[in-house]
């Protein structure tokens, strides 16, 4: 579904992603993860198309991501930006609508009926529609992180990239969000989520990417991706007899 | 069309026929409806006709212009105090028609005005937006146009210093205060071509401004091409707000109060947002310069007065309840 090969980006003419390559393939649920700075977050502004590549190739479904047009690409790849402000008090309906713009970009009072009952059936998926009607800005941080999840999943896009979903999400929210999201990679999506969480990845995900500095560090089954090694040299910390995780050193 | 836009027609109709009836000019009732029907005496046909229809065509048409660019603008910079006269680009557009008229390139063709202020509101409207992509705050932004309405202010007056032509102090206050007394078809007709064309690339503007509600960066991984939205909002604006004030002078805080009165009718889309502000704003200033022509004042309120003592405090309301929100 997507390919990355040699992946290299600078912002400001600083190297924030060096040499980067990985696959994500339909169905995978994959977990993105590393200490902060690492450019997980300009990894998938890139893959989203919102951030250019100093170089290296990116493929979205076997043609190279500069073919695609701004429409063709939002078709393949749904984003969920770190910070997500929304600037008006828009109703609940209308930020999830906004998921299928490539598709329609009409409200929802406007949209098709295919287009409604894809907004309808994401609603249902994220566990929010009972804000339908709702102004978002009137919304708890836990239900705006929904009707955001839910604008991603009423996306056509086979491929979800997620930014920190879980920050600010309680933790009976947090893995009622990854249930979700594996679900959604059940149903044959590819599904790329940043997360700080490592039991959380480790749990749900069936690959960990582990970045430091810009350059992949591990790539594999999470048990193996977090290994004595990786946590101790990346992150700073080590596991404990009990299974909790301590800082090293 | 939205019950809203075909009530908000409704009324503009409805004041369109009370302009028709109220002036100075002793007329009566029965008068003035036999002259709006094209009956009655000369004098009463050319007072309807001639001098209060085409005031009136004017008061709606600058404010169906302002308050389309300031509900565009609002969009586009995320910002509800955005509007054209409180970002400078009215005093900028102000600027490009004061140079023209004081340096007598107004007699080359009657196009120069509405062209020197479309493009004097362009550079204005250019500015903004490059602070804007610059990451530039709402705040930022305000303090921005308060400075581009200092600096056109001083530029107007230094224009007319230097101007070889005779000017008066009325004339600086009509500019930069806004009226639309005396007006002529002709001043609609000039304007006509502008407001059109940028009401028209505005509204193709608009599912781009509802797909900026979440941002820059998502809205461009939604697949809204948003330098082509900035590029229509841009362009439109300049023309609605530089043959508003071509046409009228600098009418301010309008394209505020239309678009703010109107969101919560809208659910508060960006693109739904555009044609009811539009119709509020050209109601609003066609009753206010209704009412400023039997208010019993020796000399005529100016329209871009009024407009300031009704908009000037809900600017200022609408600011409080921003900061307590953001507190």
């Amino acid at each position: 579904m997507i390919s990355v090969s040699g992946l290299c980006i600078s912002i400001a003419a600083r190297r924030i992603v060096d040499g980067l390559s990985f696959t994500l393939d339909g169905g995978e649920l994959v977990a993105l993860t590393g200490p902060n700075g690492a450019g997980k977050s300009t990894v998938l502004k890139a893959l989203a198309g919102v951030t250019a590549a100093a170089s290296g190739e990116i493929g979205i479904s076997g043609v190279p991501a500069s073919d695609y047009g701004a429409m063709a690409r939002a078709r393949q790849v749904a984003w969920l930006a770190q910070s997500r402000p929304v600037a008006w008090n828009l109703c609940v309906e209308d930020v999830v609508a906004l998921g299928r713009f490539a598709e329609s970009p009409a409200a929802y009072g406007r949209l098709g009926t295919g287009g409604r009952r894809a907004v309808d059936t994401a609603l249902a998926k994220a566990d929010a529609v009972h804000l339908v009607g709702r102004s978002f800005q009137a919304l708890s941080g836990g239900e705006q992180a929904r009707v955001h999840l839910a604008r991603l999943l009423a996306s056509p896009a086979p491929c979800l990239l997620l930014d920190e979903p879980c920050a600010a999400l309680d933790i009976a929210h947090q893995l009622s969000l990854m249930e979700t999201l594996a679900a959604e990679a059940a149903t044959g999506r590819a599904i790329l989520v940043v997360l700080h969480d490592l039991d959380l990845a480790a749990r749900f995900c069936n690959r960990i990417i582990v970045l430091k500095d810009g350059r992949k560090v591990a790539d594999d089954a999470p048990e193996r991706a977090l290994s004595a090694d990786v946590l101790a040299h990346v992150f700073g910390v080590r596991r404990t007899g009990s299974g909790g995780l301590v800082r090293a050193g | 069309m939205s019950r809203l836009t075909l009530m908000l027609t409704g009324i503009a109709v409805v004041l369109f026929a009370v302009s028709a009836l109220a002036g100075t000019a002793p007329l009566s009732l029965a008068d003035c409806l036999s002259a709006l029907a094209g009956q009655g005496g000369d004098a009463a046909r050319v007072i309807v006709w001639e001098i209060r229809l085409p005031r009136a065509a004017a008061a709606f048409g600058v404010g169906v212009a302002l308050g389309l660019a300031g509900a565009a603008l609002q969009g586009l910079l995320q910002n509800p105090l955005a509007e054209p006269g409180v970002l400078g680009v009215s005093a900028f557009a102000a600027l490009g028609a004061v140079i023209a008229i004081f340096f007598g390139l107004a007699g080359v063709s009657g196009l120069v005005v509405p062209l020197a202020a479309i493009l004097g509101a362009g550079l204005a409207t250019l500015v903004l937006v490059a602070a804007t992509l610059r990451g530039a705050s709402s705040v930022t932004l305000l303090l921005i146009g308060i400075g581009l309405s200092s600096f056109a202010g001083a530029l107007v007056s230094l224009a007319m210093n230097l101007a070889p032509n005779p000017y008066s102090l009325a004339d600086l206050v009509n500019w930069m205060m806004g009226s639309v007394a005396n007006r002529s078809w002709a001043d609609i007709v000039l304007a006509a071509p502008a407001w059109g064309i940028g009401t028209a690339l505005v509204l193709l503007a608009g599912p781009g401004l509802r797909a900026l509600s979440l941002g820059e960066d998502t809205a461009i991984s939604l697949g809204a091409d948003i330098r082509r939205t900035r590029l229509l909002v841009i362009g439109g604006t300049s023309l609605l707000a530089g043959a508003s004030v071509a046409t009228a002078g600098a009418i301010g805080f309008v394209g505020i109060v239309a678009p703010h009165l109107v969101r919560p009718f809208v659910r508060h889309d960006p693109q739904r947002l555009l044609v009811p502000s539009a119709l509020l704003a050209g109601v609003i200033l066609l009753a206010a310069d209704i009412l400023i022509r039997v208010l019993p004042f020796q000399q005529e309120l100016k329209l871009g007065v009024a407009a300031a003592l009704v908009g000037g405090p809900v600017f200022i309301w609408i600011a409080a309840r921003l900061g307590r929100a953001s507190a």
